[in-house]
């Protein structure tokens, strides 16, 4: 008989070997390393580690991306990164899918059959960008060369520089972005009152956070960075956060405090706390003090006292009490609130989607401004923060080029928004189906799934279809998306993991990083990098870009690049993946630098008496130094280009440097701008038109997005997809007693666009008069994880394939009855407004 | 610090053998260095829920770490909501195998696949001897073991075994956003597991099973259905474990 | 729903290798009370038909539970060899070095039987008497370990009580009786040797059976009350057959079913013979039917006893 002791050590033995060894302790430190080192478990040797770049979501963080037999098998966070500091969420772990995912498209695809009928040819590079060139050549040498449309949607740092670069070279303008069914009417809103966009939150140093509609902790534009620093301010200085939501996200649950709004009223609680701070004098000390960089009056000229009295007199309508009439919030809770914000001093005012994607987005956005200016927490250590990111210098690729040519299709209707500084890319299609304006002839997306990610999902797979309306249709893109089934070509991407790329992602410590993606594998099939692909192209077309590959542009960038180059350039880059100068000081209070007057003085320079501006009219293109003192700073188009300072008394400061829009350089809580555009100066009170003529069993549906999900880019990673495949619509237990609904029931949720059949969810966890569904599932393509639909070439060899225990169980697409409708003011599609009605089936 | 540790006296060590609880120390004679003593150590986690976002992760990073098959999990987070509008909660609860003290699926395992690594007190599975009874699954009071497809053999968290014998935290505590997850040596008093421990009220999952968890929560929420029955109040437990409800 | 990680072949390996246990030590217990099988041939011939039942039942039930074995499932055929190559105190280990013990004298317990007839002094008689010797104990060791595999756990509220172990028991030497009196009435008419002495041994049959049958509502009774009487885990794990999900399984198909209708039928026919002495005739297909609820009944207990473990656990967390 075997003796159980030695057996079990017999055990241990085989179990080590079974590890190569490496279940014998190697470290007698009891310390063990956090990361930037990884070995396989099934074979004990030490994999790879190739320090890169995320790019699941747009915060792109540093990442160490690990290699076993030239596969990417594990992603982790990056320890030296400032940012991250080596954590990561989930959808970074789960990138590890994306190369690996059986559904990739591996070579260029022609259409063959009716377009979306889903035959396809395998073609070759040179097939492929031979007919794309020769069509792009065809338009130039028409002189049209704006009839070729590039639609693009995350597309950052030194991709967006060489695509940009290309796009340059062709002679096209009509370039659509994505942001306006992001959040560009938050940038707009910030655009108004401090200039350029982007606000950092510093968790770091504050005392209290103050939410509307920012899901923190699930989400956010530069997610881990800012979701750490929270829970770690939260948990070790206990930081207080009030999260204003319709629903309980996972972000109010960590919340102190979670206050049910109603939809798209969160600006009268803002303006409500704005009354409250003024009316109680709580704007004494920071606030008061920071006045003088605001404009608040019509006058940019006014002493702190005439701006505390018009903002005392335009608050003063709004009470507390009155906007509980509104919000539903109770009129104590609004008016402890902004007292604990004012005082708790610093205090971190937050907002994202949730208040902005709406009908009077803009105004909310620029009321939570308006009441971080008046409690002094402003771009201070603790408050809301002008964005700090690192600054790359790049190749500028071919010089003397004829002025871009663009199709007026960007910025919606006439008249449709005010200041769509951030276009209106949820109009495009609906632009081109009108045709008023031309339509392009080539029509290309990058990143950017127009069907899936804009509202009104039946009419874009429509106008995609239609070929008398879109002749020529380019993918881009390393999956099989809906957008890609209709295309005419798809040119495939190889997946962020085997990319190059130099990063610039703002940091939340106000000191920026340097950081770069470098491929941890080889592409896989014949996909490359559009990066390298606009060079052939560009080549092709007979205006070469000055590089061939993006390996190369990001090399001499990082040569170019003062900082980066100091410490040794692109091989110090290759080798640590993330830079910041460890004696750099955070940067705060960015607009009170004083300006030198060697600065403003000089002869190009010149002062508009009105704003009290200082401009360098020939950095702005104004015709002359005349023209520019005679038609002024505010009306001569794209004068902010030029923008050099703002006079404050006698004194002339940095200021709130303008972008995109004339701007002074005061924080503006009073808008000129928006005024000469016939809509209020001060942040006004604004309904939702559709939402006063709602009837008694209406319902207000709202979205949202999860931890485990991003946009529909992260369905085919299976382990994500795994945890989250479906959607279920979130309803309050009295309104699904209403209506008869009970948990898991069928529903029939109904728009004034459509009607969408899917699962009720009916938990407290949400506001009454609310539905809230999550806009990542009800996939109908991109792959078999996502839909169960196989791409064309997919591959079987994956075992986990046979796996998938959530077929037939992939949720339902909200967008579908969104319709795309735009705030008036900045164009940001709306999000978060359309009027229901709600029954079982 | 670890250096001082490999010192212990002979009195130390007798002293610690009397009380049972040097079980593997293991005696390493090397030339010139006088006789060493490892003593062994007790690794543990504890999870701080007050830095828990729910994020999961951990959930993520375990998958792809031990390459577990759809369908199976070594580790999880349970979402507990609970109250009635407005008054809801929803609160976090990691979970991953206990490491028991007194491991109830070892003590079943007719092969001895399963076993508790002396040296270190993690649980491990032996693939290369477990028959894939179930026997382990049905002990585990905590749902912890699956049988993992690939292998056809018991398979559960083995506190990333072959990152920690490398001297790397687990893989769920390297991506752990809140920095919720504490990894380290119980044994070792210094260790800011055994000091967090020190000062802080912790709990561990069904105590009255008597396996004696080596994993600790902060301010976990043990809110069962059961619970909220008894306080009127709605419960909802979204366990993302195997795709099926707690058990 | 819980994972059922243990499905039908468990349950057919606890059934049929209880079922088998059974008829070997109901067998030998014969075989040796009647002095060694040297009273008239039908003695012997019960004997014989349950050391026959024996091996084939408990063989199928060990063949059934290998097929359940992960490695099995992922081509690792022969990795459940691993069982013998240690024995520690799991009950898994101790069962499967029991069991093994068990098919190996049951074989040639049954081997010692390949001759039809009794002859007291014929050369394999010693041997069948000493391994009959050891056929009681194993088999009710067997029939024991099938109850202290389950009952080991207390993740398992709804096992871990040492009366499914003598649940189990019970159940195993009353299905193992029902098992011989079937074949015996299926296949052993033709052989009878004289038919009061063939009744004589259905009565004695019937009547031991009945008697299981009651001691096994006592024990059921027991696991029930005392089950019910706690409180927690186990309370809540036993709701599953009060009022649960498995309630009218339990309480018609096996209580009712597998034991108040075999137990009143056999009392309906042996009451006379015990209390008048009347002469005890049980018609023939009465007697198939008590068997075959009997052994049905067995087949449901295994079933709900390993559904229900596995649907319930601990409560709290
Ligand atoms: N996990 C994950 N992270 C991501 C992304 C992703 O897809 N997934 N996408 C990235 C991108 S591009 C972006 S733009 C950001 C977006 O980041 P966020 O804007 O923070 O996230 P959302 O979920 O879009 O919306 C935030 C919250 O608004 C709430 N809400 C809806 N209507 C209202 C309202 O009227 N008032 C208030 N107060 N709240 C309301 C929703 O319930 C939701 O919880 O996230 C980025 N990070
Ligand atoms: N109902 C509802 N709709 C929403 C939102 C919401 O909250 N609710 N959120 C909105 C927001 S904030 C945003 S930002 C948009 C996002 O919408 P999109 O900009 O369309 O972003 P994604 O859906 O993430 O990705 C678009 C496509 O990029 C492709 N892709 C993925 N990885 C790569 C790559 O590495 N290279 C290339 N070339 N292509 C790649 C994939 O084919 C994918 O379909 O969605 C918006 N839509
Ligand atoms: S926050 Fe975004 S970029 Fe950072 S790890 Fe997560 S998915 Fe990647
Ligand atoms: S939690 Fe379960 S699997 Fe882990 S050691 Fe304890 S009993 Fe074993
Ligand atoms: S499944 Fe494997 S580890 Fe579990 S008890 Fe059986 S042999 Fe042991
Ligand atoms: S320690 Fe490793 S195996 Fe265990 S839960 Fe964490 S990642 Fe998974
Ligand atoms: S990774 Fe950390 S914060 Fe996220 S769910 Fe897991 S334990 Fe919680
Ligand atoms: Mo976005």
């Amino acid at each position: 008989m075997l003796n159980r002791r030695n057996f079990l050590k017999l055990g241990a033995a085989s179990a080590a070997t079974g590890l190569a060894g490496t279940a014998v302790m190697t470290r007698a430190a009891d310390m063990h390393a956090w990361g930037n080192q990884d070995f396989s478990p099934k074979t004990g040797r030490e994999r790879k580690a190739v320090p890169s770049a995320c790019y699941q979501c747009v915060t792109r963080c540093p990442n160490v991306t690990y290699v076993e037999d030239g596969r990417v098998v594990k992603i982790e966070g990056q320890i030296n990164s400032i940012r991250s500091e080596g954590v990561m969420c989930a959808k970074g772990q789960g990138g590890v899918n994306q190369p690996n995912d059986p559904d990739r498209i591996l070579y260029p695809l022609k259409r063959v059959g009716a377009r979306g009928e889903g035959k396809w040819k395998q073609v070759s590079w040179d097939e492929a960008l031979s007919e794309l060139a020769a069509r792009i050549q065809t338009l130039k040498d028409r002189g049209e060369p704006e009839k070729f449309m590039f639609h693009y949607g995350r597309m950052k740092s030194s991709t967006s520089k060489m695509v940009k670069t290309f796009l340059g070279s062709v002679g096209t303008a009509t370039i659509g972005d994505h942001t306006s069914i992001c959040e560009g009417g938050k940038w707009t809103a910030q655009e108004l009152t401090w200039g350029g966009h982007y606000d950092t939150w510093d968790f770091d140093h504050t005392r209290f956070v103050l939410n509307f509609g920012s899901n923190v902790f699930e989400a956010g534009t530069n997610h881990v960075p800012t979701s750490h620093r929270l829970i770690r301010a939260m948990a070790e200085r206990n930081v207080r956060m009030v999260t204003f939501d319709v629903r309980l996200s996972n972000t109010a649950a960590k919340s102190s405090e979670w206050v049910p709004v109603k939809p798209g009223t969160d600006l009268a609680v803002v303006l409500a706390m704005c009354n409250v701070v003024m009316s109680e004098d709580l704007y004494k000390g920071d606030g008061e003090a920071f006045l003088s960089f605001c404009k608040a009056t019509g006058d940019n000229h006014a002493g702190t006292e005439e701006k505390v009295a018009a903002l005392k007199a335009h608050f003063g309508q709004y009470t507390p009490e009155w906007a509980e009439k509104i919000s539903g919030v109770e009129a104590d809770t609004i008016r402890r609130v902004a007292r604990e914000f004012a005082l708790a001093r610093p205090a971190c005012a937050i907002s994202y989607r949730g208040a902005v994607a709406h009908y009077n987005g803009n105004d909310t956005e620029r009321a939570l401004q308006t009441l971080a200016a008046i409690t002094g927490n402003i771009d201070n250590p603790g408050g809301r923060c002008k964005a700090v990111g690192p600054k790359w210098h790049s190749p500028k690729g071919p010089k003397d080029l004829p002025k871009a040519r663009k199709l007026a299709i960007l910025d919606g209707p006439k008249g449709a928004a005010a200041l769509p500084t951030h276009h209106m890319s949820h109009n495009v299609l609906k632009m081109i189906k009108e045709g008023s304006a031309g339509r392009p002839e080539i029509y290309m997306t990058y990143k950017y799934t127009p069907i899936y990610a804009n509202g009104e999902t039946q009419e874009n797979i429509e106008i995609l279809k239609d070929e008398s309306l879109i002749p020529y249709f380019v993918v881009c893109s390393p999956f099989y998306d809906e957008n890609a089934a209709l295309a005419d070509l798809i040119l495939p991407e190889p997946t962020y993991t085997e990319r190059w790329d130099w990063e610039d992602m703002v940091s939340p410590v106000q000191i920026p990083e340097f950081y770069i993606r470098q491929p941890a594998a080889k592409p896989l099939g014949e996909t490359r990098d559009f990066g390298d692909v606009v060079c052939e192209l560009a080549e092709r077309l007979g205006t070469p870009l000055g590089y061939q590959t993006k390996e190369e542009f990001v090399r001499l960038s990082c040569e170019m690049t003062p900082e980066v180059a100091a410490v040794g350039g692109f091989e110090y880059m290759k080798q640590y993946g993330v830079y910041h100068d460890p004696k750099a000081e955070p940067l705060y209070f960015s607009y009170r630098k004083e300006l030198k007057p060697e600065a403003y003085e000089k002869d190009s320079v010149v002062y508009d008496a009105e704003t009290g501006v200082y401009w360098d009219w020939k950095k702005a293109h104004a015709e002359s130094r005349e023209a520019a003192l005679e038609k002024g700073y505010t009306h001569t188009k794209k004068s902010y280009t030029g923008y050099v300072g703002q006079r404050i008394g006698d004194k002339v400061y940095s200021g709130f440097k303008p972008d995109k829009l004339n701007k002074s350089g005061y924080l503006e809580i009073y808008s000129g701008l928006v005024e000469e555009k016939g809509f209020p100066p001060l942040p006004t009170w604004t309904a939702i038109p559709e939402h006063e003529k709602m009837g008694p069993d209406d319902l207000i549906m709202t979205t949202f997005k999860v931890a485990t999900q991003i946009h529909s880019r992260s369905v085919n990673c299976k382990y994500l997809t795994e945890l989250y495949h479906k959607n279920p619509a979130w309803i309050n237990p009295v309104e699904a007693a209403k209506r008869g609904i009970k948990d898991g029931d069928e529903i029939k949720v109904k728009s004034p666009i459509g009607e969408i059949i899917t699962e009720a969810k009916v938990t407290p966890a949400i506001n009454l008069g609310v539905i809230a569904i999550s806009h990542h599932c009800g996939h109908w393509e991109y792959g078999r994880y996502a839909s169960g639909n196989k791409a064309p070439g997919g591959r079987d060899d994956d075992p986990d394939l046979e796996r998938i225990w959530w077929r037939d169980d992939n949720g339902m697409h909200p967008n579908w009855i969104i319709a795309n409708s735009p705030d008036p003011i900045n164009g940001q599609q709306r999000w978060m407004d359309t009027v229901v009605q709600v029954s079982k089936t | 610090m670890s250096e001082s540790k490999t010192q212990v006296s002979r009195r130390d060590f007798l002293k610690k053998l009397a009380s049972g609880s040097a079980v593997a120390a293991t005696a390493v004679a090397a030339p010139g260095v006088a006789i060493s003593v490892e003593k062994p150590k007790r690794y543990g986690m504890l999870i701080d829920t007050r830095r828990c976002v729910g994020c999961e992760a951990c959930s993520v990073a375990c998958k792809t770490e031990n390459d577990v098959p759809l369908g199976e999990t070594r580790s999880w987070v349970e979402f507990i909501e609970k109250g009635n509008f407005p008054n809801v909660s929803r609160s976090f609860l990691p979970r991953l195998c206990n490491q028991c003290e007194k491991p109830q699926c070892v003590s079943v395992c007719p092969t001895g696949a399963t076993y508790k690594r002396p040296e270190d007190g993690i649980v491990v599975v032996d693939s290369d001897i477990c028959i894939g009874c179930k026997y382990c699954l049905q002990a585990c009071p905590y749902g912890m073991r699956f049988i993992n497809t690939k292998t056809g053999t018991a398979d559960k968290c083995d506190f990333c075994l072959h990152r920690v014998a490398n001297g790397l935290v687990p893989s769920c505590v390297n991506t752990c956003q809140g920095k919720a997850r504490i990894f380290g040596d119980l044994n070792d008093p210094e260790s800011e597991i055994s000091r967090l421990l020190a000062t802080n009220t912790t709990t561990v999952l069904r105590p009255e099973m008597g396996t004696e968890p080596m994993v600790y929560y902060i301010d976990a929420d043990h809110t069962d259905e059961r619970d909220a029955a008894r306080q009127g109040l709605y419960v909802r437990i979204e366990t993302h474990r195997r795709q099926q409800k707690r058990v | 729903m819980h994972e059922l990680n243990w499905g039908l072949p468990v349950i057919l390996y606890l059934f049929l290798g209880g079922m088998g246990a059974g008829a070997g030590a109901v067998s030998a217990s014969i075989f040796l009370r009647s002095g060694g099988g040297d009273l008239a041939g039908s003695n012997f011939r019960f004997a014989r038909w349950g050391a026959m039942l024996a091996p084939p039942l408990v063989i199928l039930g060990t063949a059934m539970i290998v097929l359940e074995l992960g490695s099995f499932q992922a081509g690792n055929w022969f990795r459940f060899i691993n069982l013998f190559l240690t024995i520690n105190l799991s009950p898994m280990s101790i069962g499967s070095w029991v069991l093994a013990l068990f098919i190996l004298v049951s074989l040639a317990y049954a081997y010692t039987f390949i001759s039809k007839a009794a002859r007291p002094g014929d050369e394999l008689h010693n041997m069948r008497k000493m391994l009959a010797w050891a056929m009681v104990p194993l088999g009710v060791g067997v029939a024991l370990y099938t109850g202290i595999l389950l009952g080991a756990m207390p993740a398992r509220p709804f096992w871990n009580s040492p009366i499914l172990a003598m649940l189990f028991l019970v159940s195993a030497l009353s299905t193992g009786v029902a098992a011989i009196l079937l074949v015996r009435s299926l296949f052993g008419h033709k052989q009878k040797v004289n038919e009061q002495a063939f009744e004589q041994h259905s009565y004695l049959l019937s009547s031991s059976d009945m008697l299981l049958i009651g001691m096994e509502i006592l024990v059921i009774f027991l696991f029930v009350m005392y089950a019910h009487l706690t409180i927690g885990s186990v309370e809540e794990a036993v709701a599953v057959i009060m009022g649960g999900e498995l309630t009218t399984l339990f309480w018609f198909g096996f209580v009712v079913l597998g034991l108040l209708l075999p137990a009143a039928i056999e009392l309906k026919y042996v009451m006379p013979t015990l209390l008048y002495q009347k002469a005890y005739a049980m018609p023939r297909t009465m007697e198939i039917l008590i068997c075959a609820l009997v052994i049905v009944g067995g087949f449901m207990l295994r079933y709900i006893v390993v559904i229900a473990g596995q649907v319930t656990g601990p409560v709290g967390i």
